[in-house]
């Protein structure tokens, strides 16, 4: 599949912005599942999106070329490293030992004609094999690293592209790819990488490079809000790089069909604290410390005045006014700022909503399933509009069709270890003997970074015995910020085939929401379970407590019960159960 | 038959004489650029290590250093003549116009046969050529490389002896160096590579992809080990591989119909790029008289050995097939042999640009050595593969606006280059 695109795309010409061909490929071998979901999209957009919200909104996929797959396969055997590659060296060693290595000489001339025309950053992202693929869910394993590109001359801007492919070609084998892998019984034989060099949709403001809007949409909803069913879609937003949605769980999410709806939170109070008030952006100015093997070196987070002295909140914010504790729509007052997209979505400022239905509909047509995508956009700093929307990746979401009723009834019971009425996923599961869990009583936002580490080592020993676990825990699983939950990703902890997710009391967090991080989860089938502590269901702690350990540390528990538990999640009603016998 | 022998720097004039018409250049361009501007010969005495003296014969030649220092190899050679170097250095000056980097022309050699001189004579011979030239010589004035039987050792021979004359470090005299001391990375790959380069170049122009192809190459040294590694590695298949054999002192063919395997093939080849017979044959290889390879049944012919391969006596036994004739060697084709070719429409990619990798990274070489700082080597073959492809549509760009042949498209943008920096210099 991914040969016959390659063959109708065009080679690249050593023209980037300047040639007739705004998808090019350097080589002849595979695209990898991204570069694969934007080629079977590109006719599409054209065709069915071309002109229909024109002059609105212009959609593109951002100019872009594809190093395919069989530069890496030339890179490693080269390079011979292989040896590095798939031992279980720490991740900077392998990301050390590929910056070290030569990139192929049929590769190097074409990248340097590109980075010598080029001046604006570009995002140098993976697209593997598996990586997204239309089967193969494998989304957020790799790396993606974005360089400012703006270096005077072109000697440095070739060397910042180089090292950013080899450290991208470097993720292959870092360590939560190769949990992943085991966790998905692939190998990593399977693998092959492709690279997108893709121009970054945005504006430069100072130092500052950044898009005035980035999204996630996806057509089905795991958390359907209010109203809204799960087949209606949910959508994230976010000001600056996607990032702040993908890894941070931070954005304005609403539903295309009810797009003026706020989220539910709690209070106005509650809405300050949760929604965004940093972003990320590319760093244009002075470089900060040269470390070629990090994906962020290049990026560094602003906070919402730096955004309003640029000038990039006028269409996108809305002020908290404390002397009557309401929301006003714009930034005319002086006050908190809120992003909150309503002059967009409540004032349809630009027909953005209508835009990602349409477009929703046409990716789920074209791929025949449920689909995620990822987009980018800037507007007219004016107006508003004309806006350019940059097409970044689709992928399909793996959901199950198995039916599987849980009543009310079934919630409540002797046995019940776990209930919930906020359930990710569709199954059941009745082969589930070991549970590891976040001990209640010694839990606190300091030690999260701490469960991490002891949770991964867990997962290690479980996952090389191919012993599924139930992974019970509090906060927001994968949070970038430690005192938001545990900052695991999702290599730390694939060896659970299902995820309790919770509160305690004292405790204020925002449960995650459907990011980046669940895409992965839901992909692989892992059952999530939303339990916080002021919900009608609760956890039984005592139950656990008294349970066997196996293995324990200060922070973490692992037991191991003599007979299965039945776990069970009914995705039409967001119902789930958990019973042990 | 032609009764003549071959001389290369009538070759060369012949060249820049018909160049010469039609650019229209007056007489005293013509006087200037038709012969070289400084020529040295002298005799080096070396004890060889049985105890008497051998006297050897030198060369330094520089056609023209308007454009900037002189730049060419130093080749060891019995066959080596000074009409030879004559040639070379002139296609020295041509080849850096061509690639417009800031360099003039001139090639040195030494009559010998370093086959037959132990490392301690190879040394002496080195170090005594430097001291015969060392007023001509400099990162200024004028800057050797390796060529035919010479490599970064006799390179670091000559630098060492040049800078103990000089009482001072100046690793910008030379260029070939190893790589630690002063050489460059990709130094060693950069004309093979850069060939390859050009090559693919001409496979877009004509429609061909590269894994549809294949090839014979003459030579197995420097230009066409690092040849054929690329080829292959772009999807190309090489059949057939002539070199030198030395033992017998006559060259060979060897041919292997599913492609000659890289790194086997160069597991047995020595220093100066000979393959063993024997251990060829067992690992396979039909082993064929040393002309065979013109013969092949290919698409793409790389003579990469010397001068003089493709005359009017054999060029008719070039098959039908043959689309692409990428000349690796300096002047491996007679005129005669190229009007045959012409007329047969294959398409021909000149040793001035085919091969100007090896100078267009000495000059990288002799940029890093100067500020002492040295690029990755994904730097130097980018930096490379830049430069080659703009050289090759410039000069195709040329061929076609004014109906040339991509011989004489290369060197009309070459002489032009050349004759004007004399121009502007006032010499002319």
């Amino acid at each position: 599949m991914d040969k016959s695109f390659s063959k109708s795309l065009a080679q690249f010409d050593r023209q980037f912005f300047t040639g007739r061909e705004k998808f090019t490929l350097i080589g002849r071998g595979g695209l990898g599942g991204k570069a694969h979901g934007l080629a079977a999209m590109e006719d599409i957009l054209e065709q069915q999106l071309g002109g229909r919200f024109a002059p609105d909104i212009q959609v593109v996929i951002p100019t872009l070329t594809v190093i395919t797959t069989d530069f890496f396969d030339f890179f490693m055997k080269d390079n011979r490293l292989y040896d590095i590659a798939l031992s279980e060296a720490r991740d900077d060693l392998i990301a050390q030992a590929f910056q070290k290595a030569e990139l192929p000489a049929p590769l190097v001339g074409d990248l340097r004609a590109l980075i010598s025309q080029v001046h604006t950053p570009l995002a140098v992202r993976s697209s593997s094999m598996l990586e997204d693929a239309m089967f193969e869910p494998f989304a957020s394993v790799y790396a993606t690293k974005m360089i400012p590109n703006n270096q005077w001359d072109a000697d440095t801007r070739f060397r910042k592209l180089a090292e950013a492919v080899k450290y991208v070609y470097a993720s292959t084998f870092f360590k939560d790819a190769r949990n992943y892998m085991r966790a998905t019984k692939h190998t990593t034989a399977d693998e092959k990488m492709a690279v997108i060099i893709q121009e970054v949709v945005g504006a430069r403001y100072g130092d500052r490079f950044y898009p005035h809007i980035s999204g996630v949409a996806r057509s089905h909803n795991f958390y359907p809000l209010g109203h809204a069913t799960p087949g209606q879609g949910v959508v994230d937003l976010a000001l600056g790089l996607g990032k702040s949605i993908v890894d941070d769980g931070v954005g304005w999410t609403f539903s295309p069909a009810y797009p003026q709806a706020n989220p539910p939170y709690i209070s106005i109070h509650d809405l300050l604290e949760q929604s965004q008030t940093s972003f990320w952006a590319i760093n244009m100015g002075p470089p900060g410390e040269y470390n070629p093997i990090q994906e962020t070196e290049y990026m560094l987070k602003f906070n919402l005045t730096d955004a309003e002295r640029d000038g990039t909140l006028r269409f996108i914010a809305s002020t908290y006014r404390p002397e009557d504790d309401k929301i006003v729509f714009g930034i005319a007052e002086h006050g908190p700022r809120i992003i909150d997209f309503a002059p967009l979505l409540k004032f349809e400022l630009i027909p953005l909503n209508s835009m990602l239905r349409t477009l929703l509909k046409i990716c789920e047509d074209r791929l025949e399933r449920m689909v995620e995508i990822e987009f980018a956009m800037t507007l007219d700093e004016r107006r508003g509009t004309p806006a350019r929307f940059g097409f970044l990746q689709v992928r399909p979401m793996v959901v199950s069709d198995a039916k599987v009723d849980v009543s009310l009834a079934e919630l409540v019971g002797e046995h019940v270890l776990v209930a919930s009425e906020s359930v990710l996923g569709n199954g059941i599961l009745d082969d589930i003997q070991d549970i590891v869990y976040v001990k209640p009583e010694k839990f606190s936002p300091n030690v999260t970074q701490t469960i991490a580490g002891q949770l991964e080592g867990l997962n290690q020993r479980l996952t090389a015995s191919h012993v599924p676990y139930l992974l019970i825990g509090f906060g927001r699983w994968g949070s970038t910020d430690p005192l938001g939950g545990i900052p695991v990703n999702f290599g730390q902890i694939c060896g659970a085939k299902a995820i309790v997710e919770s509160t305690l009391p004292e405790m204020n967090f925002m449960l995650s929401q459907g990011t980046h991080f669940f895409h992965n989860i839901t992909s692989f089938r892992v059952l999530y379970f939303s339990v916080p502590h002021w919900e009608k269901y609760t956890i039984d702690w005592p139950w656990l407590g008294r349970q066997t350990a196996v293995a324990e540390t200060e922070l973490v528990r692992h037991i191991k019960l003599p007979t299965p538990l039945k776990i069970k999640v009914d995705g039409t009603t967001s119902r789930g159960v958990i019973y042990h016998a | 038959m032609s009764n003549k022998p071959f001389n290369s720097f009538d070759l060369a004039q012949s060249q820049f004489d018909r160049m010469a018409d039609r650019l229209g250049l007056d007489d005293p361009a013509r006087e200037l650029l038709r012969w070289p501007m400084r020529e040295t010969q002298f005799l080096i005495p070396i004890r060889t290590d049985d105890g008497p003296v051998k006297i050897f014969r030198g060369f330094r030649v520089l056609h023209n250093d308007a454009r900037g220092p002189g730049k060419g190899g130093i080749r060891f050679h019995p066959q080596e003549t000074i009409d030879t170097i004559r040639a070379l250095a002139m296609w020295m000056t041509w080849k850096c116009a061509l690639m417009d980097i800031p360099l003039g022309g001139s090639h040195g050699g030494v009559v010998c046969d370093p086959h037959n001189l132990s490392l301690r004579e190879q040394e002496q011979l080195c170090r005594g050529w430097v001291r015969q030239l060392s007023r001509d010589l400099g990162p200024r004035i004028d800057v050797p490389a390796p060529e035919i039987m010479t490599n970064a050792q006799h390179m670091l021979w000559m630098l060492d002896e040049f800078e103990a004359i000089r009482g001072e470090r100046t690793p910008g005299f030379i260029t070939g160096k190893p790589v630690g001391m002063g050489g460059s990375l990709g130094r060693l790959e950069a004309a093979g590579f850069g060939l390859v380069f050009v090559l693919r170049e001409a496979l877009k122009e004509l429609g061909i992809p590269p894994e549809e192809t294949t090839a014979s190459v003459q030579g197995f040294g420097n230009v066409g080990q690092y040849a054929v590694r690329l080829f292959q590695q772009m999807g190309g298949k090489v059949v057939c591989v002539a070199c030198w054999d030395q033992k017998e002192g006559t060259s060979y063919s060897y041919k292997k119909e599913s492609g000659v395997d890289f790194n086997s093939l160069a597991g047995i080849t020595d220093r100066f790029g000979g393959i063993d017979k024997k251990k060829a044959a067992a690992l396979g290889y039909d082993v064929l008289p040393g002309s065979a390879w013109l013969e092949q049944d290919v698409d793409i012919l790389i003579p990469a050995a010397i001068e003089n391969q493709i005359t009017i006596d054999n060029v008719k036994k070039i098959p039908p097939k043959v689309k692409i004739v990428a000349e690796g060697a300096n002047g491996p084709m007679t005129s005669e042999a190229e009007t045959v070719m012409a007329g047969r429409n294959i398409f021909l990619i000149p040793d001035i640009l085919a091969n100007a990798g090896g100078v267009t990274c000495s000059y990288f070489e002799q940029v890093q050595s100067s500020m002492n700082y040295y690029w990755e080597k994904d730097e130097v073959l980018g930096k490379l593969d830049v430069k080659m492809t703009a050289a090759f549509h410039s000069v195709l760009e040329l061929a076609k606006e004014k109906g040339l042949s991509m011989r004489d498209a290369a060197f009309y943008i070459a002489i032009a280059r050349v004759a004007q920096a004399c121009r502007d210099r006032g010499w002319i």
